[in-house]
């Protein structure tokens, strides 16, 4: 035996081999596209049995040995054009076509005989035809879908390229011979390969199937613990939605939520909204009211109540899982494609992976949330323990003053009535009184500020006045702040009497911990579509680590313990309650030199009028002033 | 009354001036500390009878304040004064005599003072 027929042995087993293992599928699975399958692969199969068989019989050169192995081959392109349609789709006129020619060239076999080039001429133009056809189309296809799915069109298509070349290649080497037994032999190896393109593609072993579905199936899980994150349930809804659609290789997915209460699920209706479904409706609901997976080849024959649904979103076969947890029903998720044979059997398989897994996520999500709320309540409360207590302590010092000097009053007025009064005593006595008055306030204000929307009482004003209004009133204290701002209005819509206490605020703060006493500085500009108010002071400065947390209640800076303090440490607080109620806020840097710079942004109410300032801001856009400040 | 020496020592200058004339009327001999560092300065160098301690102090606090003493071998009686919650837990934490929460009255710290100093 020669090595040409060795190979062309070898090749012959296989093709039968393959034959077997489709027709097996086949069998098991009766649906078109495998039977479609079965044929293309029997019709190839069929050919080398019936030629063996001949040569075995010594019946090669029998009249009708030639045209009935013709009429065996000629089914391979009547195969694939179906298989196009399965896959793909082609037009009625095609298949019809299609059926008629293999008609025509079978019957045009039996006259091989007496026009053999006409017939082989026939046979090559029949499989160059339908081969470009299906390589066209599975290409097309393969553009179209993705993950397994495309990995599957590309296999077919390339197979069908193999295929034309083998046959051409095969007759070509015939008319040649006995030079062209060697293109014969390249030939039948093409065919082998194409074969076993058209196997990967049309019926994937399960272990090819998971290796093409590994990485989307993998991205399906990555993407699935990001999600855990995603606040917003419906966004993350549609990001499960995707990466279980590409995971199949689908067309798309879709994922409904139990109402809980209701007997509804709660679909993204596409469009950036929730729509609520009865909880049986459609295949996904089927799922989900008999918890269990529901197979819909034909979902328009399953469910004939929705079809035009299902034709309108291509949704021509439907997989559904419920999405449970031990007995905790969740929801629903199904996977649709607008072809039946997308879907291979160990899909089922995978669904109920994927709706466990999300299943999971949801459940672990809402866990979660119920912890976090726990948490966020829990530190809530501690921090108004912490409140009432810090409140408690710093309100007891001058009230045991206050307390201590009324009653050594009372007793030295008791011993003798005619003793001169303790001045010294009864001024400590009223300094301790105020102090526990503005304490006392300064809580209050903080407990108002505490609520969302406490505030306020605005007007559109120019920042400007209410520097003026707090720089008059820091130098009835003699107290000189320097203040620098632009000659044009500033203007922002404020309550007036709050901003005007936030600069007081910073100034007392800037005072008390700006230890030169030189007066701090106010500055007050524009930047972009905010007002900016800046207190910068050449004091000791906030350490780094600190500076996030000195806004906080009841925060006072580590270093701020040595110097004498008199306040609540709500000053901050207050202000940036404020700035946030103005939806504003308030932040510090260091001062260049030390000390440091307390800043707050406000929206700016309105543009100045002057032109310099859009010229200065080349990168605003947009037809006027006005237009690019509110941006 | 024999004369019974009693140190302040508190961080804020009015509570330490109220307490003082308190404790001048009922006619003890009174001495002030800002903390506890100063505290044990004006111990080396008079010893104080009964001490009368605020804990939250910059520079030394009074747990601070409270171990040092008892290391140099001064035994007189410690009463705490405080406006945290946690006075009496405080004067267990450093052995004290007594304790009296702020804001305490003038017969309050009276009689904590009384219950502690050394009769005769």
């Amino acid at each position: 035996m020669s090595a040409i027929e060795l190979i062309s042995l070898v090749n012959q087993s296989l093709f039968i081999g393959l034959f077997v293992a489709v027709l097996r599928h086949a069998l098991r699975e009766r649906t078109r596209a495998t039977l479609d399958t079965a044929l293309l692969f029997g019709s190839v199969a069929a050919v080398v049995t019936v030629s063996r068989l001949a040569q075995l019989t010594g019946t090669s050169d029998a009249p009708l040995t030639t045209p009935f192995l013709l009429l065996l081959l000629n089914l391979a392109p009547f195969a694939m054009i179906r298989l196009v349609d399965d896959f793909s789709g082609t037009p009625r006129w095609v298949q019809i076509a299609g059926a008629v020619t293999y008609v025509g060239i079978a019957a045009l076999g039996f006259t091989f005989a007496v026009q053999p080039q006409l017939v082989e001429l026939a046979i090559i133009t029949w499989f160059v035809a339908v081969g470009g056809y299906a390589a066209f189309a599975f290409a097309r296809e393969s553009g179209r879908t993705r993950g397994i799915t495309r990995r599957r069109m590309r296999a077919v298509a390339s197979g069908a390229i193999l295929f034309i070349g083998a046959i051409v290649g095969i007759f070509v080497g015939a008319l040649l011979a006995p030079e062209g037994a060697f293109l014969g032999i390249v030939s039948q190896v093409a065919a082998l390969a194409a074969v076993l393109a058209f196997f990967l593609g049309f019926a994937p072993p399960s272990w090819i199937r998971r290796a093409w579905r590994e990485p989307d199936l993998r991205v399906f899980l990555e993407r699935s613990i990001h999600l855990m994150g995603v606040n917003d349930e419906r966004r993350l809804i549609i990001e499960l939605q995707q990466s279980a659609a590409a995971a199949f290789g689908a067309t798309g997915a879709s994922i409904g939520i139990s109402d809980g209460e209701r007997p509804v699920l709660r679909y993204d209706d596409g469009s950036g909204d929730w729509m609520e479904l009865p909880e049986d409706a459609f295949i996904a609901g089927r799922a989900f009211t008999q918890q269990r997976r529901v197979v819909a080849l034909n979902a328009a024959t399953t469910d004939p109540a929705n079809a035009d649904v299902y034709e309108h979103t291509g949704a021509h076969t439907v997989i559904a899982a419920p999405i449970t947890v031990d007995d905790r029903r969740i929801g629903a998720m199904a996977v649709y494609a607008d072809r039946a044979p997308i879907f291979v059997e160990d899909d089922l398989w995978l669904i109920e992976l994927l709706a466990d897994h999300t299943a999971v996520l949801l459940e672990a999500r809402d866990l979660a949330r119920h912890a976090s709320d726990l948490q966020a309540r829990e530190e809530a409360a501690r921090l108004k323990e912490e409140f009432l207590s810090a409140a408690a302590h710093d309100l007891r010092t001058p009230l045991t003053v206050v307390l201590g000097q009324a009653e050594l009053l009372e007793r030295r007025l008791a011993r003798n009535p005619a003793a001169p009064v303790d001045a010294v005593g009864v001024s400590r006595l009223a300094k301790e009184a105020r102090r526990l008055r503005d304490l006392v306030s300064e809580l209050l204000d903080a407990q108002r500020l505490e609520q969302p929307g406490a505030v306020m009482d605005r007007d559109v004003v120019d920042l400007r006045e209410v520097v003026d209004v707090v720089r008059k009133r820091q130098l009835e204290h003699d107290l000189a702040i320097q203040v620098e701002e632009p000659r044009t209005p500033v203007r922002s819509s404020i309550d007036r009497m709050r901003i005007a206490q936030v600069l007081d605020n910073l100034i007392e703060n800037a005072l008390k911990y700006g230890l030169n006493h030189v007066p701090p500085q106010v500055r007050l500009w524009e930047q972009g579509a905010e007002a900016r108010i800046s207190v910068i002071d050449h004091g000791v400065g906030i350490p780094e680590a600190e500076q996030d947390r000195i806004f906080d209640r009841f925060y006072r800076a580590s270093n701020a313990q040595s110097i004498t303090d008199t306040g609540m440490g709500l000053g901050l607080y207050i202000c940036r309650r404020i700035a946030e109620e103005h939806g504003g806020r308030i932040w510090i840097e260091p001062t260049a030199g030390g000390g440091s710079t307390f800043t707050m942004a406000l929206a700016r109410a309105e543009p100045p009028v002057e032109p310099d300032v859009v010229v200065a801001e080349p990168h605003w856009i947009g037809p006027t002033a006005e237009a690019a400040a509110d941006a | 009354m024999p004369d019974v020496r009693v140190l302040i020592v508190d961080d804020e200058p009015d509570i330490r001036a109220t307490v003082s004339a308190m404790l001048e009327i009922e006619g003890y001999e009174v001495d002030e500390a800002a903390n506890g560092a100063d505290a044990l300065e004006a111990i080396e160098r008079h010893a104080p009878d009964v001490i009368l301690l605020d804990m939250r102090m910059p520079v030394l606090d009074g747990w601070g304040f409270a171990h040092e003493l008892r290391r140099r071998g001064h035994p007189m009686p410690i009463v705490v004064m405080t406006a945290a919650r946690d006075a009496a837990r405080w004067a267990g934490e450093i052995a004290a005599s007594a304790f009296v929460s702020k804001p305490f009255g003038y017969d309050d710290l009276i009689m904590a003072v009384e219950r502690v100093r050394p009769s005769g």
